[in-house]
């Protein structure tokens, strides 16, 4: 790998990876580093921050409205991630049996990739609408009353299933992938030796596609937890009463709504702290369970 | 498969003997089998796609209110619809403004991303390493974790509510340098060292050599990126108030409000919703391949 | 055209001592093949020629001009690599061409000019429009070739260019490249594991192992005076045989005693100080022969393996718990098991330190250098 390393002029590598450097540095670093200073202030639009030390940090550990919504957050990436997955890992392991056809059933599948998270959130809200939802009429045949505007835990269903439903086309993408990679002769000695597809795509498949499985659990954390404003704002703006408040759109809302920006800040670092962590821990545990190598 | 699907049949076939069962009612069971999967497969398309198609089809009705399957015959106002969205509620503006800003992205993201990636590969210098993964921890700062100060930040500079707001800040690409970087280690050194033999020098390497190469990636790193800033909500939200400049992402929740306070009739929001979807919808259809191409080499 | 002078060059990895403080003098317009198993640094030393690494320590002229740290577009050499290194999105032309706008300043017609000799003298004229995908890989070759030739350097530099060629069309090849030098007349340094190819193409032959040089020489004074156990058994094919033997010193003549046999010792340089104690004797296979009558330089041994090769017979024998090898008419009656008596040339035999593996003594006297030829390669 080294024999390519070719150039030497430091001038020239400097010039050129100048962009990157700068741009990286003021718009993404830089950011970054002033949300923990500005976490340590009250600031607002009008001028004048003062400086008030950890006492927005104790105002979130003690804000019961703000520890509804980590819980809530938690539970919808957690359930994002377990919905998004099942849900694609049948779709992908059925792509992969079908004999004639793949191609086809693939690109139908895969779509929601490109499909705006905000138009996803519209067209749900449209055909769940409580009022005129075309979806409306028929689940209430089944003597549930839709009313999810007022209704918190329906909200956060269907918020929910709204995000499921545009991520499932980037796992199948993966998966099926990955799947394609297992060695025709993995399946052919489960056939012979008469193992159920269930348990072969349970007992084989999975482990053996546990790598691209890890690299799935991230992104979809990090979908839960931050691709789905855009359905928020447009489907519930964090309500019933916060049920769908997640942590991205309190910080939105505390930022932009209320005004509050050190307050906000606090709220990017604890965010930014938390996903952090989640991802090392994914991570770290996917060294242990998931195999790696042919 | 075919292949595959032989063996077992034969493999069936030699247990079915010995079973007692027919080889002809084992074919049987197989196909039942397969016709079980595509139903189902199916099935479960239909049901990906069916909002969708249910806001194409409302897109084009008058009023938008359909409570029941019958209401779901295409309306004849398509036209009178997408014409009123365009012009009358100015959406053209959003999409122009949209594709502006993801063009620009694209172009300027693929340009600063390929210097970095020539330089992480072909450069040998004190503290690349270093470089390389100050670069990549960028993907550990999506943007809600520092858009609050990045709002501070641009408006101090005085550049909220400009053009540059919306590009600029994307230009720097962890992924999209990490996806270069992987399809140029698997160009083989000996061409880089018979370039450098040859007194070629690294910006020509690059632009007649390197890129020629990368067509595919290229195609499939600008189709990813274009969807990607075609798709951003919060930061335009954030940043832009001017609904001149506003993107088209955001237009869209305009429209919703219109539509609460029935200004607007449903079937407009389904049409601006159908208007957004459209271009990033193209692009994923018209190169797939180079999109599935380049999300394996990410994958690694 | 220039020659090329190394010394006490050195170069290190990551403490790994990849080429221990060589010095070689390759002269003007000379075709010199380096040789040596992998791992030897017969790559790393070309490629401290070319200006691809940089060397820890030595320097390396060229000409009259120091040229160690120098960029390689200024030492004015061209490579060709054992994958051919051709763009595979440029025709073969272009490809060619690519090269040589950078290196000077030709005009158009120029270049379109030395394209269509080098094209002519290389037989793709009616190749250039293609890319490397449709071209086979001699033609691929060709074409690599045809880059290097048309940049018109002082030194050609070849990293196994062969390797990767079926072996009739490598040993065309061969012919064409020593075609191309006899006309051309560039000093050629040439890399290659091959010791055949080696042998066969270059006017010196550069034998490396381990970083070090081993023995520069023609290629026939190689084979028959090599001055290290590594040489000798790496040169030739099948390699030469190593029988540990007593060194004797019997009245007025030497012998090498092994086990089962005593072969008398032609005088000659370092028998003194090697009589009394061990060596290795050295003996190729078609110095060996079955005998017609048993005389005193022959000895028994029992065959091992037959294997007809169409041309001879080689045999594999063991005497005592030795293995040799040696060649026989191709239709000789012998089987494995059979005890045969042998005989050898006693001009053809070598003696090597055990330890140092360094040689000791050679039966044939050694010619002196200015009789071997013009050519010295050595500092």
């Amino acid at each position: 790998m080294s024999t390519r390393e070719v150039f030497t002029d430091r001038l020239q590598a400097g010039v050129l990876l100048l962009p990157t450097m700068v741009v990286s540095l003021v718009f993404l670093y830089y950011p970054t580093v002033r949300a923990v200073g500005l976490s340590l202030y009250r600031a607002s639009l009008a001028r004048g921050d003062v400086f008030v030390g950890l006492e927005n940090y104790r105002r979130l550990a003690s804000s019961s409205e703000y520890l509804r919504s980590v819980l809530i957050s938690v539970l919808f990436a957690a359930c994002v991630v377990v919905g998004v997955m099942a849900v694609a890992l049948c779709v992908s392991f059925l792509i992969h049996e079908i004999d004639v056809g793949k191609g086809v059933y693939l690109v139908a599948v895969i779509w929601p990739y490109a499909l705006p998270p905000a138009v996803a959130g519209l067209v749900f809200l449209f055909i769940a609408h409580p009022n005129i939802g075309i979806f409306t009429s028929y689940i209430e045949a089944f003597g549930v009353d839709v009313n999810w505007f007022s209704n918190g835990p329906q909200a956060f269903v269907v918020v929910l299933i709204a995000a499921v439903w545009k991520q499932v086309g980037y796992n199948v993408i993966f998966m099926t992938a990955a799947l394609g990679n297992v060695p025709e002769s993995l399946t052919e000695t489960a056939e012979l030796d008469g193992v159920s597809r269930t348990r072969r795509l349970l007992r084989v498949y999975v482990p053996i596609i546990s790598p691209t499985l890890v690299f799935l659990v991230i992104m979809n954390t990090i979908y839960g937890f931050f691709g789905t404003f855009a359905m928020v704002d447009l489907m519930t703006k964090g309500g019933p009463a916060g049920a769908t408040n997640i942590l991205i759109y309190d910080l939105y809302r505390t930022a932009f709504q209320f005004y509050e920006f050190g307050f906000a800040s606090a709220k990017s670092v604890v965010l930014f702290v938390a996903v952090g962590l989640l991802m090392y821990g994914q991570f770290r545990l996917s060294d242990r369970y998931a195999y790696y190598g042919g | 498969m075919l292949g595959s699907l032989l063996t077992a049949l034969t493999a069936a076939a030699e247990r079915s003997r010995s079973a007692g069962r027919t080889t002809s009612e084992r074919i049987r069971r197989f196909e039942t089998e397969q016709l079980t999967l595509h139903v189902l497969a199916a099935t479960i398309v239909f049901l990906i796609i069916l909002p969708v198609l249910i806001a194409a089809l409302v897109s084009t009705k008058r009023a938008g209110i359909v409570t029941s399957i019958g209401d779901l015959a295409p309306g004849g106002h398509a036209l009178s619809n997408y014409r009123r969205a365009l012009i009358g509620l100015e959406f053209w503006r959003f999409m122009l403004n949209s594709f502006l800003m993801s063009v620009a992205v694209v172009v300027g993201k693929l340009v600063v991303s390929l210097l970095a990636a020539l330089v992480i590969v072909y450069y040998r210098f004190p503290y690349k390493n270093a470089v390389f993964l100050f670069i990549l921890f960028t993907l550990l700062l999506p943007v809600p974790v520092r858009f609050v100060p990045l709002y501070r930040l641009t408006t101090e500079l005085g550049m909220s509510n400009t053009f540059f707001a919306i590009t600029v800040p994307y230009l720097a690409s962890a992924t999209t340098v990490f996806i270069l970087r992987q399809h140029f280690l698997s160009i083989p050194a000996s061409l880089v060292e018979t370039a450098k033999v040859d007194g070629v020098g690294p910006l020509r390497f690059l632009w007649s050599v390197l890129v020629p190469m990368s067509r595919a990636v290229l195609v499939g790193v600008s189709v990813i990126m274009f969807v990607y800033t075609w798709n951003q909500y919060l930061w335009p939200l954030v940043i832009i108030n001017a609904e001149s400049l506003q993107v088209a992402q955001v237009g869209l929740s305009l429209l919703r409000g219109q539509a609460s306070t029935g200004e607007v009739a449903w079937s407009m929001v389904m049409t601006g919703s159908m208007l957004t979807l459209l271009p990033p919808l193209a692009l994923l259809v018209l190169f797939r391949r180079q999109l599935l191409e380049t999300f394996t080499i990410q994958q690694k | 055209m220039t020659d090329v002078t190394l010394q006490d060059v050195r170069k290190e990895f990551d403490g790994v001592v990849a080429v221990k403080n060589i010095d070689l003098q390759i002269p003007d317009g000379a075709f010199v093949t380096v040789v040596g198993p992998s791992g030897c640094g017969k790559s790393t030393t070309l490629r401290l020629i070319a200006g691809l690494e940089q060397a820890t320590d030595g320097t390396i002229q060229m000409g009259n001009q120091d040229v160690t740290g120098v960029e390689p577009k200024d030492r004015d050499v061209a490579m060709v690599f054992q994958n051919y290194a051709l763009y595979p999105h440029m025709t073969a032309r272009r490809n060619i061409t690519f090269g040589m706008k950078s290196a000077g300043d030709f005009s158009d017609e120029e270049i379109d000019r030395q394209v269509a000799e080098a094209a002519a003298v290389l037989d793709i004229e009616n190749l250039l429009d293609r890319t490397p995908g449709e071209l086979s890989g001699g033609e691929r070759q060709r074409v690599a070739l045809g880059r290097a030739l048309v940049r018109d350097p002082e030194v050609f530099l070849m990293d196994e260019p062969l390797s990767n060629l079926d072996a009739k069309l490598r040993i065309k090849m061969r012919a064409e490249l020593a075609k191309l030098h006899s006309e051309f007349g560039t000093t050629t340094i040439y890399v290659t594991h091959d010791q055949t190819e080696a042998m066969t193409l270059g006017d010196r032959v550069v034998v490396m192992n381990d970083g070090r040089i081993q023995q520069v020489d023609s290629p026939q004074r190689l084979y028959d005076y090599p001055e290290t156990r590594f040489v000798a058994e790496f040169i030739g094919d099948p390699a030469m045989n190593m029988l540990s033997v007593d060194i004797i010193h019997d009245g007025s003549e030497y012998e090498a005693v092994g086990p089962t046999f005593r072969v008398p010792l032609p005088e000659g340089d370092g028998l003194e100080t090697a009589a009394g104690g061990q060596a290795l004797l050295g003996i190729r296979p078609e110095s060996l022969s079955l005998a017609d009558s048993a005389d005193r330089s022959s000895f028994t041994a029992e065959i091992t393996v037959t294997e007809p090769l169409g041309d001879s017979l080689l045999l594999e024998c063991r005497t005592g718990d030795q293995a040799f090898k040696l060649h026989a008419e191709p239709r000789t009656a012998v089987e494995p098991g059979d005890q045969v008596a042998l005989t050898l040339d006693a001009e053809r035999l070598h003696l090597f330190d055990p330890q140092t593996g360094e040689a000791i003594y050679h039966a044939a006297a050694a010619q002196s250098l200015e009789q071997a030829g013009t050519i010295d390669c050595t500092i």
